[in-house]
């Protein structure tokens, strides 16, 4: 497997707010998109953040066990796609699926590389995100013009029923991370 | 009559100079506390200058003891001893008792770090539960049903919330 850095943002070990079934969540570092209102503007920042290998990487999902798949976000997964493939296809290998968030258009992701990830990917949650067209009560989306793809066979809209909305998770000393789409929630 | 002499120690807790006291044989019923510092007696039963607050009465030492006590200072306990016991309850006794005054002392600070972690625990063990209890409150509140799965000290809240 390459040995290429992925600069990742952080990462949960289990979540079901991020796509089928209980799945390892990993937030990429780096996103030149900048969409207005983005949950996770700490992640636009190209600067090396944490670097790691896909094998090191892949150990964390090992770690994980007994999920269903990967999740990819961020940041932007795709200007990453060259380091992140290896670490796909091991994944893929271990008979886990992949679903992947990012802020292009499907159609926008033409190149020979982004192909590679795409032809990797179960699931797609593609576009831009808009805060003036938020999604409430949508599985898996933001705003209301985003799209999801079902790639392979794996995978179809009833799948999604089980999605959790969102999740939090209070570590021993209080702290509360949410993950999946809070914002209802959060802003009640 | 015997002259006393006083030896500086550096045990300045009460509380552990008696654990230690009674490990080396002084234990309670052995021993005269007293917050207001006593008058030694000597073998022939009266009273000498020396005062101490801590005392081992002479008839727990020998036939011929004098009391022997601990007198206490802001630097720490003196050991007031007379010449005739020295032998038996000088320098070498001292640094027995010393030693035992240290494991007691360690016992107790390892006692007290314990209970300290144990309040910390406690503490964060309530802080998690507040925050659990305030979330599923506010997400039953809005329609969600709530998941709770507990990973030793970990909390998650899987929130559902079905649009059909």
């Amino acid at each position: 497997m390459s040995g290429r850095f992925i600069n990742i943002a952080r990462w949960i070990s289990r979540s079901r707010a991020n796509g089928p079934g209980e799945r390892f969540v990993l937030w990429v570092q780096g996103c030149g998109l900048a969409c207005e209102g983005c949950w996770n503007p700490d992640t636009w920042s190209f600067a090396p953040r944490q670097l790691l290998t896909p094998d090191q990487l892949l150990r964390e999902v090992d770690r994980a066990g007994g999920i269903e798949g990967i999740t990819l976000s961020g940041g932007e997964p795709f200007t990453q796609a060259e380091a992140l493939v290896p670490f796909v296809e091991s994944v893929r290998s271990r008979g886990l699926s992949v679903l992947v968030f990012t802020g292009f258009e499907r159609a926008e992701l033409r190149s020979r590389v982004a192909s590679r990830l795409l032809a990797l990917t179960d699931v797609l949650v593609a576009g831009r995100y808009d805060h003036t067209q938020v999604a409430k009560g949508l599985r898996l989306l933001g705003s209301q013009n985003q799209r999801i793809h079902f790639l392979s066979g794996r995978y179809g809209p009833e799948d999604l029923d089980d999605v959790a909305r969102c999740e939090a998770h209070i570590a021993p000393d209080g702290v509360v991370t949410w993950t999946g789409f809070p914002g209802e929630f959060v802003n009640e | 009559m015997s002259a006393y002499i006083t030896v500086a120690t550096p045990m300045i807790d009460r509380d552990l100079l008696l654990q230690a006291l009674a490990d080396v044989g002084f234990g309670e019923g052995r021993i005269v506390v007293s917050d207001e510092p006593l008058p030694l007696v000597g073998y022939e039963g009266s009273q000498r200058a020396q005062v101490a607050n801590v005392i081992v009465r002479r008839q727990y030492l020998s036939a011929a003891s004098n009391d022997l006590g601990f007198i206490s200072t802001p630097t720490g306990y003196r050991l007031i001893v007379s010449d005739y016991d020295r032998p038996r309850f000088g320098a070498t006794w001292l640094v027995q008792v010393s030693e035992r005054y240290r494991a007691r002392e360690a016992e107790r600070d390892a006692r007290l770090r314990a209970e300290e972690l144990e309040r910390e625990r406690e503490r964060k063990r309530q802080l998690v539960e507040a925050q659990r209890s305030a979330i599923e409150a506010k997400a039953k509140r809005l329609g969600y049903s709530v998941t709770v799965e507990r990973n030793q000290e970990k909390v998650r809240l899987v929130l559902v919330r079905r649009t059909y």
